[in-house]
């Protein structure tokens, strides 16, 4: 979900609201350190993923996918597969006598599909499926498909025309300032690698499909295949009660879903297609790369003065590459970004974690660093000497400082370390801020049962990020019972809607929504209660401690159990529309890495990470943790080891896999050490983005002063660290 | 044994392992007494065929293609799903089970193969509804996000515990190597490790 751009100086202006979080002194769960409670399922084994599910009779999907980058399918022959014992059906998704619909603009675009008894009959049954295909030209790289001569791949053109961003004249403020720092930096294309990939069942019953998707969006899933299948919304189902991962790749009605309904109205029988791993490298989203030509400026007493960004980048086949220069935390008041987007044949990109903040914040840190080195300035001054205006979610120079005391950055030397001997170590930081505001749509019910039994039903769904937890914490702390006498139930399109769980929007939307629905289930059953306390007015009434009684006097009350007895034989049943003012806009972080880099071997080590970040209202600090500890690891595997590989003459991804694209693993992980920065009053924040987004810039930084050459390019392998320090004996890039 | 060219259908990575586990290829480079061995053993396949699995102390009788990795025929054939598939060729350890004492990655072996071997899965961890020590921690560090990685990482370290129940940091670092997580939870999935038993201060 894209971030709204939203000056940081800015909060929400607050409104009048009925719901409020109650002050941080009545708090009993809010802001604790509390076990997620789908922990025990997933460590037993026990939790069932779509990947899991079994239904009766069901049969196993399999895709063709396109081996070349760029084709036109002349003929698809099922007839062989059709024929093979236990093959149900086989469908071609590519119509031949449609010459442009027909095309195949990426390896892994799904040709053709079938389903069979088992999955390994499926897969014989692809391997029989003849297809004839016109191989076309192909652009495997963004320099092949800038070039003036190359083949015109797709219809508007290989690359877009200049978007331009402008505020001053940016000529003349580079001629007036005392240093100029010019440099081409770029990032890779990373791939999201969930570990359970994209898919799901489907299974009819007539003309209603119920649809077990992994997916960060149950309702944007079942309104995009309701609409890919021409059939009303309210005849799709979509369950997910635990999902393997997305990051941002799977937040909607996906083609895979779609083919998978397909197949199973066609073989009257429940499928399930789920993508191997290499198709998930393929088919299913990367983060684009990015290359900027960037010309900085300052003035002699360390004050920013513009910044001129010539950018560029390949979301693969079709989509953009879009990402802001300078990044939004340090104020260059007079600036430029002329942006193009460059299409390849390759996958087409998705929303990743933070899109476009990580490759913007490298390539604004690195730039940062290379300024202050100009100046002979430490370069966390020079940042301190720039940021806006101190508001409640942007509090870098707080936190720059409470990062530098963790770090020790007072000890750092400047850049290149002097020691003697191979390895070299190094510091760096960089800053981060994200929106991560509530979806004013968001809905809610509360149930809450004569026999004091209670349910809270949203349209969520729970991507790891602890949202069932959520829900019960705000439920148990409204209705003031314990966690486990509440019961949480989301990820299913029968429960009232709720955004696609993106853009670090899901924690401030659910929480702030089910505070509202709890609330108002609360005050039905105040009401119910006042006239057996012979209280004139309910509102004065308080649920705690699994009593309802007079604020301030607990003697004078029942018990939970009593109180709903009351309800005779109704529940109450409150439904919830959007508040303002229980979540808030904005986060602000910073992030420092201290790293060792053997200068023969070119290998970097990262030592220790140190991370400041808020989130406003902490909900559940175990978890809030949890997610600082997983962007950070995530933002290290930017850094040092995840690219997609093409190989630069046929356009096929050379490590479609996990044992060549390399995400970290145990023994890469350094020393994390998280503050997080309580603010109660803001209310809820999201924090799933912002852990993400600075760590490979100040890796970057703290590379480039450990070895003292600067590599202005990730990820940041031996390879690329031994060029940069060749080409620094060569000639110098500093 | 009936032979299949490569562009047959059937034809896999498996058969191929196949193939070599019942002496074709292998001939050439095994030593003579081996050689008679291989060239007596009966082939199977590729249809399916009987096996028998000992799995968390239950005997279980399937019929599988000789090509079906242990890992598919616990959890497309048996409902035994905790062990999950992510990259399929033994590079992630999601798919960790425990066979004849030691940790097994559960796609790069056969089903057949696991004939008249003792297997656990994270499933067997698990008492009667009370878990495992291992699962309580991870539970209790919150070494866990969205899970899919957890069953592998669960039965990875009930392994290195069961034989080294005092491991060192390096060496719990090193026993959990084989596991990937996506979410980051490698900082609170060795503190579960470590901390097996004990309870959050």
């Amino acid at each position: 979900m894209p971030e709204r751009q939203q000056p940081p100086a800015q909060p929400a202006p607050p409104q009048a609201t009925t719901a409020r979080w109650p002050a941080a002194a009545d708090r009993v769960h809010i802001g604790k350190p509390i076990e997620r409670l789908d922990g025990p399922d997933k460590a037993a084994g026990r939790a069932k993923y779509s990947y899991d599910i079994i239904r009766p009779g069901m049969l196993y999907g399999r895709l063709l996918n396109s081996p070349h980058p760029h084709a036109r399918v002349r003929s698809i022959d099922l007839s062989a597969a059709e024929k093979l014992p236990g093959v149900r059906t086989a469908l071609a998704l590519k119509d031949p006598s449609k010459p442009e619909t027909a095309r195949v603009r990426y390896q892994g675009e799904e040709v053709a599909a079938v389903a069979a008894t088992t999955e390994e009959i499926a897969g014989d049954a692809v391997r029989l499926i003849k297809v004839d295909y016109e191989v076309l030209p192909h652009l495997a790289t963004v320099e092949q498909a800038m070039r003036p001569e190359a083949p015109q791949v797709f219809e508007k053109g290989n690359v877009t025309p200049p978007s331009l961003n402008e505020e001053g004249d940016v000529e003349a403020a580079l001629k007036g300032s005392a240093h100029v720092v010019e440099g081409l930096y770029s990032t890779q294309v990373q791939t999201h690698t969930s570990l359970e990939t994209h898919g799901g069942i489907c299974e009819w019953n007539g003309d209603q499909l119920t649809a077990w998707v992994s997916t960060q969006a149950v309702h944007g899933t079942r309104e995009g295949t309701a609409r890919a299948l021409g059939i009303p919304q309210s005849n799709v189902r979509v369950i997910t009660q635990y999902m393997g991962g997305g990051f941002g790749s799977k937040l909607g009605g996906d083609l895979w879903t779609v083919i998978c309904a397909r197949l199973a109205k066609a073989a009257n029988a429940p499928v399930k297609l789920m993508l191997d791993r290499k198709e998930e490298h393929l088919v299913t989203g990367n983060r684009p790369s990015a290359y900027a030509r960037v010309r900085a400026a300052v003035d002699a007493q360390g004050k920013l003065t513009a910044i001129d960004a010539e950018t560029w980048g390949t979301g693969g086949a079709g989509q953009g590459a879009r990402f802001p220069m300078p990044y939004q935390v340090y104020v260059f008041p007079v600036r430029r970004q002329r942006h193009r987007d460059v299409y390849i044949n390759a996958g087409p990109q998705r929303a990743f974690r933070a899109p476009g903040h990580p490759q913007s914040c490298f390539v604004t840190e690195i730039v940062m660093d290379e300024l202050a080195e100009r100046l002979r300035l430490d370069p966390l001054e020079l940042r301190l000497r720039n940021l806006p205006p101190e508001a409640d979610n942007a509090q870098w120079g707080r936190y720059f400082k409470m990062g530098a005391e963790r770090i020790g950055w007072s000890k750092r030397h400047p850049t290149g370390d002097p020691a003697s001997g191979p390895i070299k170590r190094g510091l760096g930081c960089a800053a981060n801020r994200w929106s991560g505001q509530g979806v004013p749509r968001s809905r809610a019910e509360c149930e809450i049962m004569p026999d004091g039994s209670v349910v809270t039903r949203v349209g969520t769904q729970d991507i790891g990020t602890g949202t069932r937890t959520l829900v019960a914490i705000v439920t148990a702390e409204t209705l003031g019972l314990p966690i486990e006498g509440v019961r949480a139930e989301i990820g299913d399109t029968n429960y009232p809607w709720a955004p696609g769980s993106g853009g670090s929007v899901t924690a401030p939307s659910v929480a702030s929504i089910v505070r509202v629905a709890a609330d108002a289930a609360r005050q039905q059953l105040f009401a119910k209660v006042a006239p057996t306390l012979n209280v004139a007015d309910p509102t004065t009434l308080v649920a705690r401690d699994g009593r309802v009684h007079v604020q301030g006097d607990p003697s004078k009350g029942v018990t939970w159990r009593e109180a709903c007895k009351l309800l005779g034989t109704e529940p109450i049943n409150a439904p919830a529309t959007w508040q303002q003012g229980l979540s808030s806009i904005g986060t602000s972080g910073v992030q420092f890495a201290d790293v060792e880099v053997d200068i023969e071997t070119g290998v970097t080590r990262v030592r220790r990470i140190v991370c400041v970040q808020d989130c406003g209202m902490i909900l559940d600090k175990l978890t809030a943790e949890s997610q600082c500890y997983g962007g950070i690891i995530m933002g290290l595997g930017f850094a040092l080891f995840e690219h997609r590989i093409l190989d630069r003459n046929t356009a096929q991804m050379v490590n479609p896999n996990m044992e060549w694209y390399l995400v970290p693993g145990m023994s890469d992980v350094p020393e994390i050490d998280v503050t997080l920065v309580d603010q109660p009053e803001r209310g809820v924040v999201g924090i799933g983005e912002p852990p993400v987004i600075s760590t490979a810039a100040a890796v970057g930084n703290a590379v480039a002063n450990a070895i003292g050459v600067r590599v202005r390019s990730l990820p940041l392998t031996p390879d690329a660290v031994l060029n940069a320090i060749e080409r620094e004996r060569a000639g110098g890039t500093l | 044994m009936p032979s299949r060219k490569k562009d047959e259908p059937g034809f896999s990575r498996r058969t191929f392992l196949k193939t070599v586990g019942a002496g074709g290829v292998a001939a050439g480079v095994l030593g003579p007494a081996q050689t008679a061995d291989a060239q007596g053993a009966r082939a199977v396949g590729p249809g399916a065929v009987p096996i028998q699995l000992n799995i968390n102390g239950r005997v279980h009788k399937l019929e599988v293609e000789p090509r079906v990795t242990l890992l598919d025929a616990l959890r497309t054939r048996l409902d035994i799903t905790g062990v999950k598939r992510v990259c399929d060729r033994g590079a992630c350890g999601a798919c960790t089970m425990i066979v004849d004492g030691k940790t097994a990655y559960s796609c790069s072996m056969l089903a057949i193969e696991a004939q008249g071997k003792t297997i656990r899965t994270v499933e067997g961890l698990v008492q009667g509804t009370v878990l495992h020590p291992v699962q309580e921690a991870f539970c209790d560090r919150d070494g866990l996000m969205c899970g899919f990685c957890t069953p592998g990482f669960v039965v990875a370290a009930a392994a290195l515990l069961e034989q080294n129940p005092k491991p060192t940091i390096e060496q719990a670092r090193k026993a959990l190597d084989g596991n990937i997580c996506r979410c980051g939870t490698y900082p609170r999935v060795l503190e579960a490790a470590l901390n097996t038993g004990g309870r959050r201060a």
